[in-house]
């Protein structure tokens, strides 16, 4: 949400001065609470653009394959690298313990592996399991025995929500109207 | 400032050591529990955690998901979700970590991503000052302290301009938050980026200290792992005692989070944790 509204700033220090006009200088002196940062609505707005570039930059470094960003040092990025992975097959393998006992543990970090390397996980770690399971469906070799095991529980898993009443009564209705309705 | 409350030695409450946590005789002397928000909901805690609130254990919610210090302000629903959790477990405080964990999406030219993990913060001018708006942010939407957590980190920023220490430090001065200091993490930066524990401890602001985290891990071709499956070893209590050596910690909580030991190793890490703070107490 890059551009909700910044709530006004806290009121913390009841009756403190307005804002001076450098926001980017911390007014700290000798104050023993806390003084706020003195930022207008939006102070940090150019800070915030530089640094989400270089935490998308540093980010897509290490999970999606992108070029090592100017200045850091690449063998420890990708140890970095192979501990998310690591960490992120684990607890998909948490989530969805299905996957690894129906793949074998080993098949299944090596198929993890061939899968999250340079695609990166956008939407937690239920739809990472789900995405996954349908990676391994359409490019792994399975045996028909883990195929269809495998096909049902993605297909479980996959199904929307059970229709609502008014869902069912929409597909009751003669494709027209539901467009007119839609 | 107003004084820290006094939590005690602790243990991170995890499903899989709940019936050691919940027994007196398993894990003897426990003052109070972490227990990661987002992974309970207040309207069905576990019945595990109800029965230690009912014996009066202090439960602090430990999130791991907001990424303070990402380049988003924290998301309004993920902060409801911490504020829910402290109200249904009646917690003094809550915590979360200094870090990012998600980026990319619009004005970046790579789509959204999650990182799955904490990644550290550059210690620079526009990353403190994001924190710091993010952390007052949190502080408005919280209805409890907020303590923030210095993470392990396996990469080094390029050009930053402040140690740990003093990066921790300002934050502290501009936003009054509390912070929880984590031995293992200093140690872990200690091997990893050639960082001095004993220069971070020396330059923080331990008057805003809230607790401590203690934690096992591992090295590896000369990297530490900061793995929670592992004991804790010597130079992870010889940073805690480091720190006993200029204040008493008002909490000490000990954090295992896989590879679970018998309960009575887990007693005997939090015994070793009670006497590093007893033999190194500080005295003002």
């Amino acid at each position: 949400m890059p551009d909700a509204p910044h709530p006004a700033e806290p009121a913390r220090i009841p009756g403190a001065a307005s804002a001076p006009e450098d926001p980017g200088t911390p007014d700290t002196a000798g104050t023993p609470h806390p003084a706020p940062t003195p930022d207008a609505p939006h102070a940090t707005d150019a800070a915030r653009e530089r640094l989400a570039r270089a935490q998308a930059g540093l980010l897509a470094a290490l999970v999606a394959g992108a070029p090592v960003p100017a200045g850091f040092d690449g063998e420890r990025l990708a140890v970095q690298s192979r501990a998310l992975l690591a960490k992120r097959a684990g607890v998909v393998a948490k989530v969805a313990p299905e996957l690894p006992r129906l793949l074998g543990t080993a098949r299944y970090h090596e198929e993890f592996l061939a899968y999250a390397t340079d695609r990166p996980m956008t939407a937690g770690y239920r739809h990472d399991a789900l995405a996954f399971a349908a990676h391994v469906l359409d490019h792994a070799d399975l045996s028909p025995r883990v195929r269809h095991a495998l096909g049902t529980w993605h297909a479980d898993r996959a199904a929307p929500v059970p229709p609502t009443r008014w869902q069912r009564l929409l597909r009751s209705l003669p494709p027209r109207t539901v467009r007119r309705i839609g | 400032m107003e004084p820290m409350e006094r939590l005690g030695v602790g243990i991170g409450w995890r499903p899989e050591i709940a019936d050691a946590i919940g027994d007196p005789a398993a894990l003897p002397g426990l003052d109070w529990v972490e227990v990661v928000a987002e992974n309970i909901h207040p309207d069905r805690l576990p019945e595990a955690l109800l029965r230690l609130r009912e014996r009066g254990t202090t439960v602090v919610p430990h999130g791991v998901a907001l990424g303070l210090g990402g380049a988003e302000r924290p998301d309004p629903a993920r902060l409801r979700a911490l504020a829910e959790r402290a109200e249904a477990l009646d917690a003094p405080l809550v915590s979360e970590h200094i870090a990012f964990v998600r980026a990319g999406g619009p004005g970046t030219g790579v789509a959204g991503m999650e990182a799955g993990h904490l990644l550290p913060v550059p210690r620079t001018g526009d990353a403190l000052d994001v924190l710091c708006e993010n952390v007052r942010i949190a502080q408005d939407a919280l209805p409890v302290p907020l303590a923030v957590e210095n993470i392990a980190a396996l990469v080094n920023w390029p050009d930053e301009d402040m140690t740990e220490g003093a990066f921790l430090a300002e934050l502290v001065e501009r936003t009054g938050v509390r912070l929880l200091i984590d031995v293992a993490n200093l140690h872990t930066n200690h091997v990893n980026r050639g960082e001095d524990p004993a220069t971070a401890l020396a330059e923080l602001p331990l008057e805003a200290l809230a607790y401590v985290h203690v934690a096992g891990g591992v090295e590896r071709d000369g990297v530490w792992h900061d793995s929670h499956a592992h004991p804790v070893t010597r130079p992870v209590l010889d940073v805690l005692a480091e720190l006993c050596a200029r204040t008493t910690p008002p909490g000490v909580l000990l954090e295992r989070d896989e590879d679970f030991p018998h309960p009575a190793e887990l007693a005997a890490e939090l015994d070793t944790i009670r006497a590093t703070l007893r033999e190194t107490a500080h005295h003002a």
